[in-house]
């Protein structure tokens, strides 16, 4: 079996590493995520939910990071997270479905950004593994992908557990021989299995002292390390967290997922460790950011303009992508915080880096991109 | 061939067969005994293949068919493969109605007027398009029917998942597709352009010249050229897809976002149609036909010998080999040109040329026939509902989900990636694990005649040696015949 690994492996070994997609869905508040501290028209418009200087992380003097995202903190101050205040797309509907089709299919085209980007790279995957969405079905991003499987864990992986003993020797005795392009490929899948099967048996503890909380969205974060440190071919990864829709006591509602996503992330990064971050691309999205002015129940309502987070992949950090905009006379529509940075701009050098040639005419048709220098 | 040797041929091939079992298939009915005691699906006894090759009725089924179901080998022997053909061109003549009855409940997609589908989840709209696609193609006895409708929804791909196409696909699915897919291209073609799911897909209800400056939208038209007709290759300029952009400004879909009131409906509106003179691959357009330039486009595209050459290539890559020999494309694109681009002669043609009775088994299924040709030839049934569903997208074939507008791949080598799922199906499959589709594993056997004639039956020519050897020790001989290389050719 050990020649078969070795070919598999060679030929799924990406350069470009592994693309890790997190939708916060909900429509995430950015401006109680990255607080602009230092704008004295934010603390106005929140005087109830407002983040107080002293209960946050400074990031640079005008921005901090809320305190419940502390753990993303140590990779800000290492160069590793990159920031994209006033991010968003073009779609002004302020709908929850409406935005996230729009911001997943990239623009009024039919089927997902990444589906499309999988399907035209130029080092397009032949593993059973090139894309994964970790939860009970696949998101509209990954719509379109060339081959893709949602999974809970990675024991749904594989052929399962009624496998009979000696399936899988007369599979490999029939592809053998078999003609044209199904040689090459069964024993590929032969291989890719091998892979996924000694995953499944050797559940190797987290590395680097990494801890994983027990919420779902840390535990799919550790499949998908599981899948990276594998070498299964692994190009891209989605995951969501849910629970954002912040309309009443925003605190409540928020503290917890802002925990999880920090808290998991933390574990991810370091789990993976400095090489394999340096090939694993983070990029944390929601379809939109909340109304700039807190509601009369503590709460913010559906808004605009978001943050994104960018993490890994050589990307230079510790940085906030925005022209900050003034609240008094630049929000969009009924008091939002306008979009500024669109979403595919961020994504264009990261696909690009992933996989360089790629055609992203094609990924993102009917945009003009431009350029924001992430590296 | 005459019947009579064909006769003689069976009953050599069949006392050959006798002899030739190789240690019996012992584990598939330790395996299948538990299922035994299933319901009767009137699953009778019938005669597999008998040939060490696959035969002319094993080929014709493999081509023309999602698949042979139990019997119809011995049925298409019995007719011959040539009458099997005819019989697949005229599919009016066959009485399909339980195959209509199985999918009346569909409801959906008989929504009139156009606008009742907006009544509707977008999302329960594809379910019902997917279940009736797979329930057609595993039931319908107009198999060749089906078979062209697979490919046409290729060749005029939609994703709905693009603005109001989300509603308005079973419509097209009806109207274009299913209602000419053995008819006239002509027509089709026409059909297709005032499609409303196909107007949103394409950008064709935003294509308009309501002003001296404006730019029309080529995106249809350039399709139009590239991929429905005449080609990537076909001699078109880019000043031709100017022009035939031209000729179609002007046709609007009514939206869902703006109109209250016959939401889909396809209109014309002459002060947003450019209505000067055109000239389209050398044939001039006089000013003022309006609406008539759309007909003028339709007549200089489909009588273009490059679309003959375009669609006869297509049709031989489907039906013949992923690199069809020269002589069998003139001779298909010579039929298309004649018969004024009439499917059926076309095909006829097709099924008539030495290229298509040379080619045996040397075609790889692609994933959606792989999953039908399972479940046609085990008699299974199914509601098509998730569970099925989910092993089509994990293959990367999930009906009308593809998102460019060229379509699933007919070649083979894009679905390699994903031969390990196939393994999985096979795996689910065989041991009932798929939930809402089952087969009844104990009388296939039996209705075989035992599990060397299954194996023949599955792989359309009695098995190898080393293919009843490898099936034996497996530990799930159905499972590992359907997951192996045989099963994958057609």
């Amino acid at each position: 079996m050990n020649d078969r690994l070795t070919t598999f492996i060679s030929g799924q070994r990406d350069p470009g590493g592994t693309l890790v997609v997190v939708f916060l869905r909900g429509g995430a508040d950015g401006l109680n995520m990255v607080i602009p501290h230092g704008d004295d028209l934010y603390h106005k418009a929140r005087p109830g939910i407002g983040i107080r200087r002293e209960n946050l992380l400074d990031l640079d003097g005008f921005f901090g990071l809320n305190s419940h995202l502390q753990p993303l903190h140590r990779w800000w101050e290492s160069g590793d997270l990159a920031l994209v205040h006033c991010a968003g797309s073009e779609d002004e509907s302020r709908s929850h479905f409406e935005a996230q089709d729009f911001m997943e299919h990239g623009g009024l085209a039919a089927g997902g950004w990444l589906g499309r980007f999988l399907r035209t790279r130029p080092d397009a995957g032949s593993s059973p593994l090139t894309a994964v969405a970790i939860g009970p079905t696949l998101p509209e991003c990954l719509r379109g992908a060339p081959s893709c499987a949602a999974i809970q864990s990675l024991d749904d992986f594989g052929l399962g557990p009624h496998v009979p003993a000696g399936f899988l020797h007369s599979l490999a005795t029939l592809y053998r021989s078999a003609p044209r392009e199904l040689g090459p490929a069964g024993r590929n899948a032969l291989a890719a299995l091998e892979r996924i099967q000694s995953l499944d048996t050797r559940d190797d503890p987290p590395a680097h002292g990494a801890a994983y909380a027990a919420d779902p969205f840390s535990a799919g974060l550790r499949q998908i390390s599981r899948l990276i440190k594998g070498r299964v071919g692994l190009q891209a990864a989605t995951i969501d967290l849910g629970g954002w829709d912040s309309h009443l006591t925003q605190s409540v509602i928020m503290d917890p997922p802002m925990q999880r996503l920090a808290a998991g992330l933390h574990a991810f990064a370091t789990d993976l460790g400095a090489e394999e971050m340096a090939r694993t691309h983070i990029v944390v999205l929601t379809e939109f950011g909340r109304r700039v002015a807190e509601n009369s129940a503590a709460g913010t309502d559906h808004g605009r303009g978001g943050v994104m987070f960018l993490l890994g992949g050589g990307i230079q950090g510790g940085k906030i992508h925005v022209d900050w905009p003034d609240l008094a006379t630049q929000l969009a529509g009924p008091g939002d915080l306008p979009v500024l940075n669109n979403y595919r701009d961020f994504l264009a050098p990261i696909l690009t880096k992933q996989a360089p040639g790629s055609d992203l005419t094609k990924v993102f048709p009917g945009h003009a991109l431009r350029d924001v220098g992430l590296y | 061939m005459s019947p009579l040797s064909r006769r003689t041929l069976l009953k050599a091939a069949t006392a050959g067969g006798a002899v030739a079992g190789i240690g019996g298939f012992s584990a598939l009915s330790q395996w299948l005994t538990p299922l035994m005691n299933g319901g009767d699906d009137g699953l009778d006894a019938f005669q597999p293949p008998t040939a060490e090759e696959i035969d002319d009725a094993a080929h014709v089924l493999n081509r023309l068919t999602f698949g042979p179901r139990p019997g119809q080998h011995a049925e298409v022997s019995a007719m011959g493969a040539r009458a099997f053909i005819a019989l697949q061109l005229e599919p009016e003549k066959i009485d399909d109605r339980w195959t209509e009855s199985r999918t009346a409940r569909f409801e959906a997609l008989h929504a009139w007027p156009m606008g009742e589908l907006l009544e509707y989840d977008s999302r329960e709209l594809l379910d019902q398009l997917t279940r009736r696609k797979i329930l057609h193609a595993v039931h319908s006895k107009r198999q060749l029917h089906e078979v062209m409708v697979d490919f046409w929804s290729d060749h005029f791909n939609i994703d709905p998942s693009k603005g109001d196409s989300k509603w308005l696909k079973p419509a097209d699915d009806r109207d274009v597709i299913r209602a000419h897919a053995l008819g006239s291209f002509p027509e089709m073609l026409r059909a297709s352009l005032l499609s409303p799911s196909m107007l949103w897909y394409l950008d064709g209800r935003v294509n308009r010249r309501a002003a001296e400056n404006e730019r029309p939208n080529e995106n249809h038209a350039r399709e139009l050229l590239e991929l429905h007709t005449l080609g990537v290759h076909g001699g078109y300029s880019q000043q031709d897809v100017m022009e035939v952009a031209r000729c179609l400004t002007g046709w609007t879909v009514r939206e869902r976002a703006k109109s209250r009131y016959a939401v889909g409906k396809v209109e014309f509106r002459s002060h947003l149609h450019d209505d000067g003179p055109k000239s389209v691959l050398g044939t001039e357009i006089p000013a003022g036909l309006g609406a008539g330039d759309l007909d003028r486009v339709i007549n200089i595209v489909t009588r273009h010998p490059a679309t003959a050459r375009h669609l006869a290539t297509k049709l031989c890559r489907r039906f013949i080999d992923e690199s069809p020999p020269e002589a069998a494309i003139s001779k298909v694109a010579a039929a298309f040109l004649s018969s004024g681009g009439a499917i059926r002669p076309t095909l006829t043609a097709l099924f008539d040329t030495s290229a298509f009775w040379a080619s045996r088994g040397g075609k790889t299924k692609r994933p959606f026939h792989f999953v039908v040709s399972a479940l046609r030839a085990t008699a299974a049934r199914s509601n098509a509902g998730p569970a099925l569903q989910e092993h089509l997208l994990r293959l990367g074939h999930a009906p009308f989900q593809y998102p460019t507008p060229d379509g699933y791949p007919e070649e083979a080598q894009p679905w390699m990636a994903t031969l390990l799922w196939r393994w999985k199906f096979a795996l689910d499959f065989a041991r009932q694990a798929i939930d809402g589709t089952s087969f009844p594993a104990g009388k296939l056997v039996r209705a075989a005649g035992g599990e060397d004639a299954l194996a023949a039956h599955l792989l359309g020519r009695r098995a190898s040696a080393a293919e009843m050897q490898a099936a034996a020790s497996s530990g799930a001989p159905l499972a590992l015949l359907l997951a192996s290389p045989a099963f994958q050719r057609f």
